[in-house]
Order: structure tokens, then sequence, then C-alpha cells
């Protein structure tokens, strides 16, 4: 055994690296050789290696004994050898925040970077102004300053840098620094002129005007260091950003006439500052395309890579610019480096045309597996804009993504291309076979859970509506013997969803359930014994209900209710209705690369902002027993114009029969302090106002909020859209600005805002269904109505489906949001709870003549939502 | 070279090392009377100020003139931290830690009792009114576990000879109780380390007493 380990530790190396093994204490230990008179240098030099090792490893030293090794390590100063010092000086810095009192070598440094050796001058400046504090610096600072204006470049520049460094902490001190850091400046020295620029920007750049002072000289005199040039092209450019700006600047004059410079470097940068800069118009970039086109037939690989990696930023947002450059793509494809010829298929694939794709895949995959990770997800996400761009090659896309399935990779690329197929089929329903069962091929061997489970979810969702459903069964039900547990309840899941819409199926898939009841996972046997029982029951509700459409409440909400129902218990069984609904729901958006993480964000903070509304509102006595809150508007309407007195935002939150207006308010007047803040409404409609809960006092830019009270029309429950017209009501006190001294006389006042209004998205809240036939039967047709309208002003079946999903405020299912192109019909499936809790589904569809004609069959578990929607769309 | 190094020592041509620590409190003259023990200390070693003073000051940075009126011919900073200089005497060759004499740095010193095999006390005989600090800081010195064994060789410079308020080197040495110092051998020399005075007698009686430590 030890023999073998031995033997792995050759093989990985070890044998090259002598410091491998060291022990902190053992090397401590050594360094008391230090103490030793005469001092054998290269022996300490050793030593101070090992130490410098063991701190870049992540070894702790603890003070003492990092302060005992320092002040040994002082000891070496009086050797003059070179190799040595240097070793020193390396130490000094590492160990500058370790030890304590490190300023114990301040006099040895000054004496050294004042002395006669050049090759000691430099390192010890760095040295001192990394042990330096901004209280020792007034001690240096005249060192410092001569060390600026040296005339050995090494001095001079390790000065500068240093003081850069030391402008983080004491930028007062460095600012005095400025006359000799622009001496400096003058240097001829290329190294040396870029430094001393980089620390005068860095003094000035909170000061615009000093900063556009500072680029107008430099590139009046011009500048020998093409350093230096890069780094004026990246301050101006940012400068450019900031004032966001019209392009006749001069510094757009300068970074455009740098593209002329005789330094290849400065050229680059030019030309990447040209590209980076937001909102570049094509003339604009004309010249800055044209020097990377030089560049990609340049015999410097490194050149070639520039360019093309920045072509191909330029071609996700101008494609047409690059398109100049595709002859010398063209070449770069077959470059022996193997990263500039990908970078350069990427950049053809998003310029090309549909004819040249099928010679690009070809001659991408000859050498894909050359390529590493990073640039194959590339790739793919080139792959995937072009499908998008052309469906009609998801063919040739699609087989090439499933040889690189194949291959070996790692999870991120992987995923990318698992993303990118979905993206596919979702797209593009006659793919979605083939998809299908590449994906399947892909499970039967993916160590990624992640993944695995995913494909599985897709599958249960997608594979009963094909012709074939029962070949799917085997890949999922070899999950179930084969995988880990996670994996395993994926598949027991969408073997169900088989189940459920499949008649012909449900027998075998009964007795597969019945076999995953014996499962050793909790998780996967609950499953298996639920869908079992769901099942057979046969009945189609039930399904819908139980498998094919999942829970829609948030789950932070439940939570929180079931809790509440432990604590007070009752008579009455729980009430899934009364958890507040998800308020973003699962939103299966187009897979990008990118997407799932993004998603996840906003949904998390959704679910607590309504939670936060919550508890404000629980707070208020005054709405005691209006029971849950059901839904509050997304975005705060503003009822002011922004740059008004007072500022005044409205959030409506809905409850089951009453609906509680919430004003923001905020007082941008700072001679005025308001008390007794209500906003008063005028309904149109039989709504009724009940109550007004006023701020107390509004003093100058602390926001307030006040409440309003409305209880929902009784009489005509149709009726539930109405303007509301608003007057904010308060009581002013003028207030000294300055000290904040409040009048004691008031006198009343009063300020109208814009009209306010209730609509049927208020009363409804999106609930997404994944399966929304399965719904719709779960619904039944009860209540169902419809109804024809014409819809005279909308021209096309896209704005019709906006206007419809965000005028009913339901969520679009089933992808029906999209329309496909080239069509004059159209259905679009809507889905959403009602207030009380009462599922409501639209199913609208749609036509196109010269104008769109709109049938809309609502159906819901009770008479009132259908009205209300059809009252309310007439 | 290493045995090069070995043959001139057996030939007693290379000069034996000793290592001396330079003490005394701030202001008293330590680095003055290391600088003026160094061989070619005639404008060629550097103390930064020198420079700065005979050649850059007019064309690069103007220094404010005070600098100049207070420091006169010797422009010595404080020192922070410690130096290391090295001299040679007729049969030694001396490596000097030149430790800086102010308050905070004092507690530094500890560091290097362990390998000073002499050690040079400086005092500042025109500050009367400080004596007592020089004083208590030399008896934490003599106390220290590192130094209260060894026989140690300890030479006082009377610094500052010169001024008019000085007191003599007897009563310095009255006023530091240095008859109470009875296991180390100690001399306390009078002298003007600006002019030089008084420096070599001290060093030859270190270098006889390093000697004789020796064989």
């Amino acid at each position: 055994m030890l023999k073998k380990f031995d033997k792995k530790d050759e093989e990985s190396g070890g044998g090259s690296n002598p410091l491998q093994h060291l022990e902190k204490s053992a090397v401590l230990q050594e360094a008391r050789v230090f103490n030793e008179t005469p001092i054998n240098p290269r022996k300490c030099a050793h030593i101070l290696t090992k130490i410098l090792y063991l701190i870049n490893q992540g070894e702790h030293l603890g003070t003492t004994e990092a302060t005992e090794a320092f002040f040994a390590m002082t000891k070496l100063f009086q050797s003059n050898d070179p190799t040595l010092r240097r070793m020193c000086y390396l130490t000094i810095k590492e160990m500058s925040c370790i030890a304590e009192d490190v300023i114990i070598v301040t006099s040895s440094l000054t004496k050294d970077m004042t002395g006669k050796e050049d090759n000691y001058r430099g390192p010890a400046v760095r040295a001192l102004c990394q042990i330096t504090d901004s209280t020792m610096l007034q001690a240096v600072e005249r060192y410092m300053k001569q060390a600026i204006v040296d005339k050995v470049p090494s001095v001079s520049s390790s000065a500068l840098v240093s003081s850069l460094h030391l402008l983080k902490c004491s930028f007062d001190v460095v600012k005095r620094w400025v006359n000799e850091a622009q001496e400096a400046a003058s240097s001829d020295n290329i190294m040396v002129q870029y430094h001393a620029l980089g620390l005068l920007y860095h003094v000035r750049k909170n000061d615009r005007l000093a900063v556009s002072k500072m680029i107008s000289k430099f590139t009046r005199h011009g500048l020998k260091s093409p350093f230096a040039y890069c780094m004026m092209i990246r301050v101006a450019s940012k400068q450019l950003e900031e004032e966001d700006g019209s392009r006749d600047s001069p510094l757009f004059d300068f970074i455009e006439s740098c593209l002329r410079n005789k330094h290849e470097m400065v050229v680059y940068e030019a030309a990447s500052a040209i590209v980076n800069l937001p909102g570049c118009s094509a003339k604009e970039l004309a010249p800055a395309v044209s020097v990377l086109q030089l560049f990609c037939s340049s015999p410097k690989a490194a050149l070639r890579y520039a360019a093309v990696r920045t072509l191909n930023k330029v071609a996700m947002k101008h494609p047409s610019a690059v398109t100049a450059c595709n002859l010398d793509l063209e070449n770069l494809v077959t470059d022996s480096n193997r990263s500039i010829a990908t970078l350069a298929i990427t950049t053809l694939l998003k310029t090309g045309s549909e004819s040249s794709i099928d010679r690009l895949m070809k001659q991408i995959s000859s050498f894909m597996s050359e390529i590493s990770d990073e640039f194959k997800v590339v790739v793919v996400q080139a792959i995937s804009a072009l499908c998008q761009k052309y469906p009609r090659k998801h063919a040739v896309l699609m087989n090439f993504l499933f040889t690189m399935l194949r291959e070996e990779g790692g999870f991120e690329y992987k995923r990318a291309i698992v993303d990118c197929i979905i993206s596919i089929i979702e797209e593009n329903s006659e793919s979605k076979e083939t998809g299908l069962s590449h994906l399947c091929e892909f499970i039967e061997d993916c160590e990624f859970t992640v993944l695995a489970t995913r494909i599985l979810h897709l599958l249960g969702q997608e594979g009963p509506k094909t012709n074939n459903p029962s070949k799917y069964i085997r890949f999922i039900y070899n999950r179930v013997v084969l995988e880990h547990e996670e994996v395993r309840a994926g598949a027991v899941s969408a073997l169900a969803k088989f189940g459920a819409q499949n008649e012909e199926m449900l027998p075998s898939i009964l007795v597969l359930l019945k076999r995953c009841v014996m499962d050793d996972d909790n998780e996967v046997r609950d499953r298996a014994t639920f869908y079992l029982n769901v099942l057979e029951q046969k009945q189609k509700a039930l399904n819908a209900g139980y498998i094919l459409n999942g829970l829609t409440v948030s789950i932070p909400g439940l939570e929180k209710a079931l809790q509440q129902y432990t604590l007070e218990p009752s008579e009455k069984p729980f009430d899934l209705k009364s958890v507040p609904l998800a308020t973003t729901p699962m939103t299966e958006q187009r897979p990008e690369s990118t997407s799932t993480a993004a998603v996840k964000q906003p949904e998390k903070v959704a679910a607590t902002r309504q939670e936060i509304f919550q508890e404000q509102l629980a707070a208020v006595p005054e709405f005691q027993g209006l029971g849950p809150l059901f839904k509050s508007s997304p975005e705060p309407v503003a009822l002011t114009e922004s740059e008004t007195e007072y500022v005044i935002r409205c959030t409506k939150h809905t409850f089951s029969d009453h609906l509680v207006f919430q004003f923001d308010c905020t007082n941008t007047l700072n001679d005025q302090t308001l008390e007794n803040v209500t906003v008063q409404m005028e309904p149109t409609e039989a709504y009724e106002v009940l109550s007004y809960v006023p701020v107390r006092s509004l003093p100058y830019n602390q926001p307030g909020t006040c409440y309003t009270l409305v209880a929902l029309p009784k009489e005509d429950p149709t009726a539930v859209a109405c303007t509301f017209s608003c007057v904010m009501k308060f009581t002013v006190k003028d207030c000294d600005p300055n000290t904040g001294e409040i009048d004691e006389e008031g006198y009343e006042d009063e300020y109208v805002l814009e009209d306010l209004e209730v609509t049927v998205a208020d009363h409804i809240q999106k609930v997404m269904k994944v399966n929304f036939e399965a719904a719709w039967d779960e619904v039944g047709d009860e209540f169902e109505k419809e109804e024809t309208f014409t819809l005279s002003t909308i021209k096309t079946l896209e704005e019709a489906v906006g206007n419809i999903v965000k005028f009913l405020g339901m969520h679009p299912c089933e992808r029906s949001d999209k329309v496909p192109e080239n069509k004059n019909t159209h259905t679009l499936l809507l889905a959403g709870v009602f207030r009380g809790g009462h599922d409501i589904l639209v199913r609208s569809r749609l036509l196109l003549l010269d104008t769109v004609t709109m049938q809309v069959t609502a159906r819901s578990s009770e008479e009132l939502p259908v009205d209300i929607i059809l009252a309310s769309v007439g | 070279m290493g045995l090069l190094d070995r043959l001139s020592g057996l030939l007693g041509l290379k000069k034996k090392e000793v290592h001396v620590l330079c003490l005394g409190l701030d202001n008293s003259g330590k680095t003055t009377i290391i600088n003026k023990l160094k061989p070619s200390n005639l404008g060629t070693e550097p103390r930064a100020l020198h420079l700065l003073g005979k050649h850059s000051t007019t064309e690069l940075n103007p220094q404010p003139q005070h600098i100049y009126d207070c420091a006169q011919v010797q422009d010595i900073v404080p020192t922070i931290g410690f130096s290391i200089e090295k001299f040679k005497s007729s049969s030694l060759s001396f490596t000097v830690f030149d430790m800086s004499g102010q308050g905070r740095y004092r507690n530094l010193w500890e560091h290097y009792y362990k390998d000073g095999q002499a050690i040079i006390f400086v005092v500042d005989s025109s500050d009367k009114l400080r004596m007592v600090v020089a004083k208590e800081e030399l008896d934490t010195l003599l106390n220290h576990p590192d130094i209260k064994h060894r026989r140690i060789p300890i030479l006082f410079f009377a610094n500052k000879m010169d001024l008019r308020d000085a007191v003599t080197s007897v009563k310095v040495s009255q006023l530091l109780c240095l008859e109470n110092i009875k296991d180390k051998p100690w001399h306390i020399c009078a002298s003007d380390a600006l002019k030089g005075e008084g420096l070599q007698e001290g060093v030859d009686w270190l270098q006889d007493q390093i000697q004789a430590v020796k064989t």
C-alpha cells in the first residue's frame, strides 16, 4: 500500500517540488540559523524561500512566531549578498501583515533605497512602502519624492507603483507627490511614463475636469510609452461612457487617432475601446473593425486571437459590421491555434448565411475534441442562437449537438447543450420526437443529477403527447432501477404523468409504480404511493389536479399557514385556499445558458415581497379580520409626476371582500412638514370607502405610508373595474430647513392626484398550469361561457396576445403567448385564480383577417368569475 | 570563496568579526558616532540628506530651509528601527546594530541582545533632565535575561562634551550609578562625536576587552 502511494506521488510530479513536505515548526526552527555569525547566505536564502513558500501555501503563522522569525531575518541585513538581500525584501513584504513591529527595518530600507547599489534600491522602495502606515509615511515622504524622480527607471517605477498602493490608505500624503509624478510622466522610459500616468490618474480620478485636462495635455504632447497610450485610451473611454455621449467629443477623436498608432498594442486597445463603447453606430465601428481585420492576418497568434475574439463580441451586436471580415475569418477557421479557429467559426456562424452552416459545422466537429470546455460552451451558445435564427436548420444542428452530448465534458458544458436542445424542442415541434429520443439516450449514462431530473421532467411533460409514448417508458423505468434517490423520485413522477394521460398504458404504469412502492428511499416511496392511489381512482379531475399540475401556492406561505394551523388547532380542516398563491409562478422561460440562475432569484424576492406586505398590513388594527392577503399589485403606480412637491405611489392589495390602497408618500419640500396625511378617494362605481389610516407626520424626505380601505360592491359583483379620483388631504406646518424646527401654526391643504384604476387584473392572481388541457377538463363545463369579440384597433396577433395577457393579468400556459410566424389563427390559453380562491381558465381563439376577431371561452368552478371576465372583456 | 575565507582567517589576514549593539536615548548621538567611526564618510557614504543637501535640492526638490539650519554639518535624521553599519579597528571588524533611541522603539532592542558581543551605550551629557530615563533604560538592559549573566563589555560614551552645559564623564557615571556594575567590564569616555574626539579611545578599550574575552 505504501509503495503504491509513493508511486502515485512520483507520477503526480511530486519529485520535482523540493518544498512539498515542509513542516512549519521545522522551518521556523531552522530560521534560528539567521542569528548565527558569520552568516551563510545560501543557507539563509534557502530557509527564507521555505518560509515564503509556507506563507503562500496558506499556512497560518501565529503573531509571536512570525515576529520572532521576522526579527531573526532582520539580522541578515548585515550580509551584503545580493540574493539574500532580495529574499529579505520579499520576506518583509510577505510578513508585513503577520509580524509585529515590522517598522524595525525602516532605517535599513531607507539606507538601501538611497544607497549606491541600484539593484537594491527599487525593491527596497517597494518593501518600505509595504511596511509603512499612514502615520509613518511622513517620515519617509522625502525619500519617496526623491525616488519618484530618480534617474534609474527601476527605482522610479517602484516608487510610483508603491505610491499607487499607498494611495488607498493615505490619499492626502500621496496627493502631495503630484509634481514629482508629473516630472516622471515626461520620462523617456516607457515603464516609468506608464506608471507615472497611472499614479496621476488615480490621484485625480474623482475629479472629472482634472482627468479631461490631463488627457488633453498628454494627447497634445504625445506619449512615448505604448502602455501609457493604452491606459489613456481606457481612461478616455471610461470618461466617454460617463458622459454618455456625443461622439464628436475630443476624447473620441483621440481614441480614433490611436487606431493609426505605430504600436499594435495601442491600435488594438483603441479598436477594442471603440467596439465596447455603448451605442456605437456602424459608421464609428467601421475603422475599428477594419483594423481588427488587418490583425486577423497577422503572423502573431496573440494578435489574431485578440482580433477574432473582439470581432466575435462585435458580431453579437452588429453582425452586419463584421460581414466584411468574413473572408479573413474563413482563413482563420483552419488556424493551427484551436482557440482562434473556434472563435472564428462561432463568429462566422453569427455573421454567415444559412448556406454556410453545414460546412462550418463539419469543420468545427473535426476538432471539437481538442478544445477546452469553455470554448465548447461558446460553440453551443452560437448554435443556440443559430437555431433561433434559422429554424429550418435544426436537423443539422441537433445532430451536431447530440454528438457533442455523447462526448466527455464537464457539467457547465453538458448543461449548455441540454438547455440548447430543450429550447430547440420547445421552439420547434418537428424536432420534438428526435430530440426526446436523443435525450433519453443521454440519461442512460448521465452523471449529473440535475440534468437527469430535468430531462425526466421534460419527458413526463412532453412524452405522453407524442405518437408513441410507450417507447419512453423503458428509459424512465431504467432510471428507477439503476439510479440514486433523486433521479428515482424524478422518474416516478414522470411515470405517473404518462399514466395520467394515457388510458392504454395505465395498467402497465400501475404495475411499475407498485414496484416502486417498495423502494428504499422515503421520497420515492411516498411519491409512488401517492401517485398509485390517485391513478387508481381513474378520475380525470384528480389526475389533472394532483399529477399534471402541481401546487400553485407559495411555499413559504404554505409553511407559515401550516404552522399557524398547528399552533391554533380548530375543528375545521386546513383550507388550502387560504394560503397565498405564489406571486410569480414557475415560469417556463426559454432556457438560455444563464437563465436558470437569473430566473430563480426574482422569484424569491417576489415571494417575500408579498410576505412583507402581509406583515405590514397585519400590523394595522383597522385591517384585522380582512382574511389573508390575496394579491398585491406587482408595481407601485405613481400618482404624481416624479418632479413635484410630493411624490405619491400606490400599491393595491386585494382581499377576498376588500381592497386596501397603500400610498407611499414622500415630501420633497424641505421647509414643510405634513401632518395627518390621508388620501381621499371617490369611486365611480358601487365601491364603498370604509376608512382611512393617515400618516401622523411626514417630515422632509422621510417616506410615510397611509392606507385607504375600500369594500367591494356587494349588489353588483361583476362591476369589478372602477376608477377612483384621489385627493391628498393634510395639514401643512412650516419648518426651518436648517434646524428642522416646526412652527406651531398649521393650515389645511389639499393636493389633487391622478386617478387610480382598478381592473380585472387586480382580482386575479397568475397561476401556471403546466398541463392546461388537464386543468380545463378538471374544472369542467358547468360554468362555461363563450362570446365573440372584434378587436378593431389591433392589427397583429402578437399585439392582441400581449394586450389580452396584460389586461386579464392571467398566466399564459403551454407557451401560447408566443405566436408562430406566418399564421393567421392562434389559441391563447390563460390560467389564474380569482379572488376567493376559484380557479379560472380562459381559452381565447384569435383569428386575423383585417382586424383581429376573438372568441373567448371562460371556465371556472364558480359562475361569478366567468361573468366578470366576459363583462370586462366586452 | 569559502576556502579562501578560511585560509585568510588562518593566516590572520582576515579580521575577526564582532557584533556590537549601539544603544541610548534618542538624540544622544548614536548614529553620528557610528558614522564618524566608519572609514570613508567623507561625502561618499550616503546618509540620505547628504545627497539631497549637496546635489539635488536646487534642481529637483527645494527642501524647507530650516532643516539645514538646525542640522548644520551633519544631516542626520532620526533612525527608525535600526540600521547595520560596519567599521574596522586595528584588529577587529565591527558590525554595529545602530538601534533607534526613540521611546516607542526601545522595547525592540531586546530582540538583538542575544547576539551582541559588546554594547556601546551613548548618553547625552548635556541632557541632565533625561539622565534618569537613561539610567532606567540601562537598568532594564542590565537586568534582561539575555544580558544579565553574560560578561559582556559595555562602553559608555558621555557624548556632546563640547556643549557648555554638559556635565563631566565622572558626573555621568555617578548619575547612572555605574559603580554598581560589578560583573561586567565597563568604561566611560567623554566624547564629542561631531569632531570625533574621544571615540578612538573608547573603541580601543572595547577592542582590548573583546580580545581578552576571546582568548
